[in-house]
């Protein structure tokens, strides 16, 4: 298992840098409320410390996880930011709206860091024999870190071209494929076009399919002889044909396996059109 | 007799030599807003352009200077990437070492640029630098108004402190 816990701590207040070390292996999520104490979300149960969260210590965070540049943080706008690492912060607050839509956050009242972990091989028994994968699954329970591992699986022997919008597949420190490009950071509509002009792919993959353009992105770019995987927010394939986002996906029929992720980290594979 | 005299050099030489070191003193701060400036008209043209995060941004208008100011901001770029202070002020705090704050208009326009950085989103942070190096100008104006006046009465009159003190002392 790999995991940037250095980065971790470095975007944390330094009173709470050294409580963590017990729980290095086991830490999945670290929330930051205001004055409540800190919690520590594990595999299994939560635990607090003692510490009382401030004001500062959640301007800190976001100060360090932006390494003191919020012009480089746009994504604050959408309510989170990628710290290094890959660890992906959650923010909460009082907004700030403008035309309607969510232009910022004013005061921060919460964060809920989730710490990104690598795990080489954990795909290695994922056969993906059809033109284009869906992975499934709820928040939480895995899709990235699949994604992640299928990916270089299949970058051994094929180039893939990973649009990686939010900086969490393959943060600097994981290992990557080696027949593998990688666009950072860049909206997934717009990333799928360009690495399917310029970059020759055998492969496409982006994560969190959350859209109706992110949809109409991946059936543009279906059909050409790509093949692409991606990951999307469903909790099985009930919750998927629920959907309404995913309806162009649906008709389309352009999936024609789906990995389906559960709560106990286990999976199984549907291929529709073998 | 003539230790009378070496000390009315000695005098005359440190009192003089009292009053050119001020006037050097100003020419150096003039130097150091014109290299501030440069750096900030740098940071103008870098950050829009990349979205540069903070300490390389800062980093990069020291390289290839030499100087107080660049240690200063190489410093800021450590302080930066070792993320234990809460804000770039105080980041800017802990950079600024000795010979900054004898140079006062340089002192007060670093601080004034370690509290703008890192506040705002980047047509904000535009406007600040924007503001700040047009700040500089100003300074820089200042500074040169009556230069060559000022310098020479400083000369003259750090001479002529000696000469009287001389004239007091023997």
């Amino acid at each position: 298992m790999i995991c940037a816990w250095k980065e971790l701590l470095s975007i944390l207040p330094q009173r709470l840098r050294g409580q963590l070390a017990a729980w290095e292996d086991s830490l999945l999520e670290l929330r930051l409320r205001l004055n409540r104490p800190v919690e520590l979300v594990l595999s299994r149960e939560s635990r607090w410390l003692p510490e009382t969260v401030t004001q500062e210590d959640l301007s800190f965070c976001l100060n360090a996880a932006s390494r003191y540049s919020p012009w480089s943080a746009a994504t604050i706008s959408q309510g989170y930011l990628t710290a290094p690492g890959g660890h992906r912060i959650g923010i909460c607050g009082e907004a700030v709206v403008k035309d309607g839509t969510l232009a910022g956050i004013r005061t921060v009242h919460s964060l809920c860091i989730r710490v990104a972990r690598d795990f080489p091989g954990l795909a290695k028994n994922i056969l993906f024999r059809g033109q284009a994968m869906l992975i499934l699954g709820a928040p939480g329970w895995g899709k990235t870190t699949i994604l992640r591992d299928l990916t270089r699986k299949l970058a051994e022997s094929s180039t893939v071209a990973v649009v990686d919008e939010r900086q969490e597949l393959f943060p600097p420190g994981f290992p990557t494929g080696k027949k593998m490009d990688i666009l950072y950071g860049c909206p997934k509509p717009q990333g799928i076009e360009t690495v399917l002009r310029t970059m020759g792919p055998d492969c496409i993959a982006a994560d969190e399919i959350t859209a109706p353009e992110d949809c109409q992105a991946l059936i543009q770019a279906w059909g050409c002889g790509v093949r692409l995987i991606a990951t999307a927010h469903a909790a099985g394939m009930n919750d998927f044909r629920r959907r309404c986002v995913y309806a162009p996906l649906r008709e389309s029929h352009i999936f024609d396996t789906f990995l389906i992720l559960h709560r106990d980290k286990s999976y199984h594979m549907e291929e529709l059109y073998p | 007799m003539s230790y009378k005299w070496i000390g009315a050099i000695f005098i005359l030489g440190s009192c003089g030599g009292f009053g050119i070191s001020l006037a050097v003193h100003q020419k150096n701060e003039e130097k150091l807003l014109c290299q501030l400036r440069a750096i900030l008209d740098e940071m103008l043209w870098e950050l829009p352009f990349r979205l540069t995060p903070l300490p390389e941004l800062v980093r990069h208008g020291a390289v290839g200077r030499k100087g107080i100011l660049p240690e200063v901001l190489l410093e800021l770029a450590e302080q930066l990437d070792r993320q234990v202070l809460p804000d770039a002020l105080s980041c800017m705090n802990a950079a600024i070492q000795d010979p900054v704050p004898s140079f006062p208009r340089l002192h007060r326009l670093l601080l004034q640029l370690g509290h703008s950085l890192g506040r705002f989103d980047l047509s904000g942070q535009l406007s600040e630098l924007t503001a700040l190096r047009e700040q500089c100008d100003e300074e820089i104006r200042e500074l040169r108004l009556g230069r060559s006046d000022r310098l020479k009465s400083y000369r003259v009159l750090g001479l002529c402190a000696g000469a009287a003190l001389v004239i007091l002392l023997i």
